[in-house]
């Protein structure tokens, strides 16, 4: 069972707890794993470090199975003709790469950073409900692999991630494809709710003491109003998908036009979701580098409460922009111009944020660090996206560049600008915090140019290709359309492709970096970056319950203030390091809570994950697997509610000494 | 690209001080060498604008493309600026400050003036981009995979259409006239882009879309299907040919004209081979069998959307199978795009010749057509859409039919 630690309450005992939620006796067959090593530990845990990492890792595949799919893409379109993909593949190609890059990379990788870092930065021992946080990981994982399975079993999704009805219905594609879309999206989306339900709990209940909401480091600030977001965006494009589920499976016609269906239905749903999914990407990003910059700028984040109150404005403004997808769709001027002034009034906290980036910067003592590097390169080159973006909240100028390639270099700039450089800033930053060695500054230094080149060298030229006339989503552009002169949209294309090869090397640099050098590096100090917040106090890895006593914080960048003092006079300042960041994590260790009750690993996330892809494969193929995952699922739902809180004591090896208490005692490990 | 009025607007901003001026030209250098690097006479260039409606968003876009250059040139300078003065060089430890509040609202305020600025232009322009009142001529566009139809009502408009006109991969209009476009589509949406014309409008299926579109001199305008629409979106071009109004009145006129079976012989069996493997879904105007009755073609009966393009006077235009290849070859192509506009009217009413006929394309299509254009036209596949194709299958035609066919089709204009 998941306890809610709340340390300052010392009227009730966790045993106590336990007693007055679950039953005590267990039900013999249905035990608790307790393995701490080997495939059970990770398969089967609910530490949402383990978690998080695993997120991560399963992130980092999909990411080049969809950078594999973008590389196809830009081969295909290196010059006129192109013919590497028919045109049937290339239509699979970019509608898996979009929706891999989108669901399956950067949500998942901002999900890890979330699960691994949330309960860190506000000091506590887990997240509130552990179990579901395994089964919203394990949920991912299946409905990811479901969606791939697609191209063996007759070709993946050729809608476009946007998947536009009629076009996404059973004559236009009759492939299995947009089934296993749907419904891997379905599963995928359930994985999200689960989290955000999760993280949402986590961060409004358990907080350490003293830490008010605008004393939270700014990152679960952002990846907080990213989980209010997913709370309220997933239902809809699930209810979207449930419709073309039965589109497709089972004959309604939500969406047929011969039966009075109006298509922009889809539409409008598909982009309430879709746009504050755009956020929903950028946001944690955001958050990694207003903790990155802050920590190597040796100054406080600049207007805080303005990055967190604009961080808020986006979450709900977000919510009044949707059409501003849809400019060219024909719903009427008046409706056009509503969403282009809100479009543009989305600019404003977007807008604010860069500044107070940028401030932060100023006057600072400013490290390049890698992790700094892509920091700063997330400021220019999401500068760059949301310019463009002001160009085409313009709704006339829009019509001009809707589904050319300039969108397609917009949000490039803004989701691998603005979030995918983030995400790298991230790993960089946190590397040492998670496994106690630094990545290799080094290639990291490569890492990031070749990134940085290679996204400008692919996505610039884009907006070029763009405004002279190339559509989207055409598995072939033709000379005759190209324009004249040495620098036509040919050439164009082929720097593109070019740059793609670049960011793609750049990705390899990361991944030697993180798999192989990762091996040959010393074990970091553990404070490499003199940082700032909460997670830092304690040890790199942290243990298992994270801190050996629940600290009490009394200021935002509460690590920087209990390490200096100022002990200058009046307006002088000046900072004096009275105590190291071992000695303070020796303090911890040394006034360890006594009884510290960790949450139980448990068989049945994993399980109860699994029913659901094979209930989707039933939708598909047969309707006997429905029922077969169904009763998967109903089982496993029944061991999650009657499995025991905790491991029989006999069950360890050697056995547990609990006294009247059946949990797993890790006071002063 | 056009670079005159950018280039103007930015050394007109006047920028207070030497920091300032070195920022308005790296902006211009940046805008500048944007110029330099962009293709010349693309024909799809949304900068090269050729209509009012065209000209409208171009005049409301490049201001907004100058402002935000400038934001973006301001905001790096001073990354740059700061990241290179402030990085560490071993001096203390910074005041830890948390911001400065007057400054904050300041920079807040600021980015919302400008957008307010922005927004303004913005809706005017939008409105009046959507003010159908002056339109004279009507002509209904519809979209299906993968080509566009073209059917000119009767009407009083356009000069007067007495009888009325379809066509298809090529929309003629009267120069220098405000036409409306009303359109729709078939099957799934496309959308109706034709750049130097207008910004572009989803064609939807069960609604009707309108679009005014203007050219201010004869020529050929290209465009491109712009909403995905499936497997041959790639392939579902379209162009505008706008004509002065003696020309257009001699194109309906050619258009109306009675049909006539050809006189040579292998015309003769190429128009047998037509009403025998063709007239299933092709409608050629007038032609009728041995009996004298007329024969109508029945695509519904074969192809999804119900529809195959009519071929009546297909040689009058330039272009077949949604704008895809071309009818003629590419000198006589060149001198068609880039001939001025006085003389544009006669070379393009000209049609195709046998002495500029691009025989190569036709034969491939009329040899295996899903080779050349990927459709859904295969014969296994036809359970899964209600027995009907969607685009030309692969008619399994002899070399000898092909060539009867050819001498026929170039007959009919």
């Amino acid at each position: 069972m998941a306890i809610i630690e709340r340390p300052a309450s010392d009227t009730l005992t966790y045993s106590d707890m336990d007693a007055a939620v679950t039953a005590t006796s267990s039900y013999g067959y249905l035990r608790r794993p307790v393995e701490t090593t080997g495939w059970r530990s990770w398969a089967f845990t609910v530490d949402h470090k383990k978690i998080g990492i695993m997120y991560g890792v399963a992130a980092m595949v999909f990411f080049v199975i969809g950078g594999l799919e973008a590389g196809l893409i830009r081969l295909q379109l290196a010059g006129p003709e192109g013919t590497v993909l028919s045109a049937d593949k290339y239509n699979q190609m970019f509608t898996m790469h979009a929706t891999t890059m989108v669901f399956l990379f950067v949500m998942p990788m901002a999900a890890a950073f979330a699960n691994y870092f949330i309960p860190l930065q506000i000091g506590a021992r887990d997240v509130a409900f552990p179990r579901l946080n395994a089964l919203s990981f394990w949920v991912f994982i299946f409905g990811g692999v479901f969606l791939n399975t697609s191209w063996f079993l007759g070709g993946g999704a050729d809608g476009g991630w946007f998947m536009y009805a009629p076009n996404s219905d059973t004559p236009f594609s009759p492939s299995n494809g947009v089934d296993f879309w749907g419904l891997g999206l379905q599963i995928v989306g359930i994985a999200s709710l689960v989290g955000a339900i999760n993280l949402i709990t986590t961060v409004l209940n358990m907080r350490a003491p003293g830490m008010s909401l605008m004393k939270m480091p700014i990152f679960t600030w952002m990846a907080f109003v990213t989980q209010m977001l997913l709370l309220f965006a997933i239902p809809v494009i699930t209810v979207a998908l449930f419709l073309l589920m039965f589109q497709r499976s089972y004959d309604a016609t939500f969406f047929s036009v011969e039966a009075g269906a109006d298509p922009l239905l889809w539409q409008h749903l598909f982009w309430i979701f879709g746009h504050p999914e755009v956020y929903i990407i950028v946001l944690p990003s955001f958050g990694i580098i207003s903790e990155v910059l802050p920590v190597f700028s040796k100054k406080p984040l600049f207007g805080y409460p303005f990055v967190v109150f604009s961080g808020a404005a986006i979450g709900f403004v977000g919510w009044g922009v949707w059409a501003h997808h849809m400019f060219a769709s024909g719903l009427g001027p008046i409706s056009v111009a509503v969403f282009s002034v809100s479009t543009m009034a989305i600019a404003v906290p977007t807008g604010v944020k860069i500044i107070n980036w940028t401030l932060t910067m100023w006057g600072g003592k400013l490290w390049f660090t890698t992790a700094m590097l892509f920091a700063v390169g997330l400021i220019v080159n999401f500068t760059i996206g949301g310019l463009s973006g002001v160009t085409h909240a313009v709704a006339p100028s829009d019509t001009q560049q809707t589904d050319t390639y300039y969108i397609v270099a917009h949000f490039h700039y803004v989701i691998f600008g603005g979030g995918v450089l983030g995400l790298f800033a991230g790993f960089y930053y946190w590397w040492p915090k998670i496994f106690g060695k630094c990545l290799n500054e080094r290639l990291g230094k490569w890492n990031f140019w070749l990134m940085m080149i290679g996204m400008n060298m692919t996505f610039g030229p884009m907006h070029i290709i763009g405004l002279q006339g190339q559509p989207r989503r055409m598995y072939q552009w033709t000379e005759a359309r190209a324009g004249e002169g040495f620098f036509n949209l040919g050439f164009w294309n082929l720097v593109a492709t070019i740059g793609t090869f670049i960011l793609g090397v750049g990705i390899l640099v990361f991944l030697y970096n993180a798999i192989f050098q990762h091996r040959k590096e010393p074990a970091a100090p553990i404070d490499p970056w003199d940082a700032r917040s909460l997670e830092w106090l304690t040890t790199s890895p942290p243990k298992p319950h994270n801190f050996d006593r629940t600290p009490t914080v009394h200021a935002l960048d509460e690590v920087f203030h209990r390490k200096y003092e100022d002990v200058g006079e009046g307006d002088q300042h000046e900072y004096v390091l009275r105590t190291s960041l071992e000695d303070l994590v020796l303090e911890e260790e040394r006034h360890a809570d006594a009884h510290i009750h960790l949450p139980a690993p448990s068989y049945w996330p994993i399980v109860l994950a699994f029913a659901l892809p094979i209930m989707a494969y039933g939708v598909i193929y047969t309707a006997w697997l429905i029922a077969l995952g169904a009763a998967i699922a109903i089982a496993a739902m029944f061991g999650w509610a009657l499995e025991p809180a905790d491991a029989e004591p006999s069950d360890f090896d050697p056995p547990a000494t609990g006294g009247e208490s059946s949990s797993k005692e890790l006071a002063n490990v | 690209m056009r670079d005159s009025e950018t280039g103007t607007s930015l050394t007109d901003v006047n920028l207070p001080n030497a920091r300032g001026r070195t920022m308005g030209f790296a902006a211009l250098a940046a805008a500048g060498l944007f110029v330099a690097g962009c293709a010349q006479n693309a024909p799809q260039d949304t900068t090269d604008p050729a209509g009012e409606s065209a000209q409208m968003i171009y005049d409301l876009s490049w201001p907004i493309f100058a402002i935000a250059g400038i934001v973006g040139v301001l905001v790096i300078s001073v990354i740059t600026f700061v990241v290179i003065r402030d990085r560490d060089r071993g001096q203390p430890i910074p005041e830890q400050t948390h911001g400065k509040p007057i400054l904050e609202i300041g920079l807040t305020i600021l980015p919302a003036l400008i957008l307010i600025g922005v927004a303004i232009p913005t809706v005017g322009t939008l409105m009046a981009l959507n003010d159908y009142d002056d339109t004279e001529c009507v002509v209904n566009v519809t979209g299906q995979q993968w080509w566009w139809e073209f059917d000119y009502p009767v009407q009083d408009g356009c000069g007067g259409i007495t009888e009325p006109i379809v066509t298809s991969g090529q929309m003629v209009i009267p120069a220098d006239t405000d036409v409306l476009i009303r359109g729709t589509s078939r099957d799934v949406i496309h959308s109706f882009w034709i750049p130097r014309l207008n910004g572009k409008r989803d064609m939807v299926p069960g609604r009707v879309h309108s679009l005014k579109m203007q050219a201010d001199e004869p020529g050929i305008y290209a465009g491109q299907c712009a909403e995905f629409c499936g497997l041959s979106h790639a392939n579902m071009r379209m162009e505008v040919v706008a004509l002065n109004d003696g020309d257009f009145e001699t194109w309906k006129a050619n258009q109306l004209e009675d049909y006539e079976s050809p006189i040579g012989e292998q015309a003769l069996a190429g128009e047998a081979a037509f009403v025998a493997n063709c007239s299933r879904c092709h409608q050629v105007d007038g032609i009728t069998d041995a009996d004298g009755v007329p024969i109508v073609s029945r695509p519904d009966l074969q192809v999804y959307p119900g529809a195959a393009p009519n071929l009546t006077n297909l040689m009058t235009r330039n272009t077949f199978a949604g704008a895809s290849w071309d009818l003629i070859d590419q000198d006589r192509r060149d001198e068609v795009w880039n001939a001025d506009p006085d003389e544009f009217g006669a070379l393009y009413l000209a049609g195709v010749e046998d002495s500029w006929f691009n025989e190569i394309d036709l034969r491939e299509w009329l040899r295996n057509a899903p080779l050349k254009k990927p459709m859904y036209a295969d014969p296994l596949q036809l359970d899964e859409t209600d027995g009907l194709y969607r685009g030309m299958p692969n008619l399994a035609l002899s070399e000898d039919q092909i060539d009867d066919l050819l001498a026929y089709l170039l007959e009919l204009k």
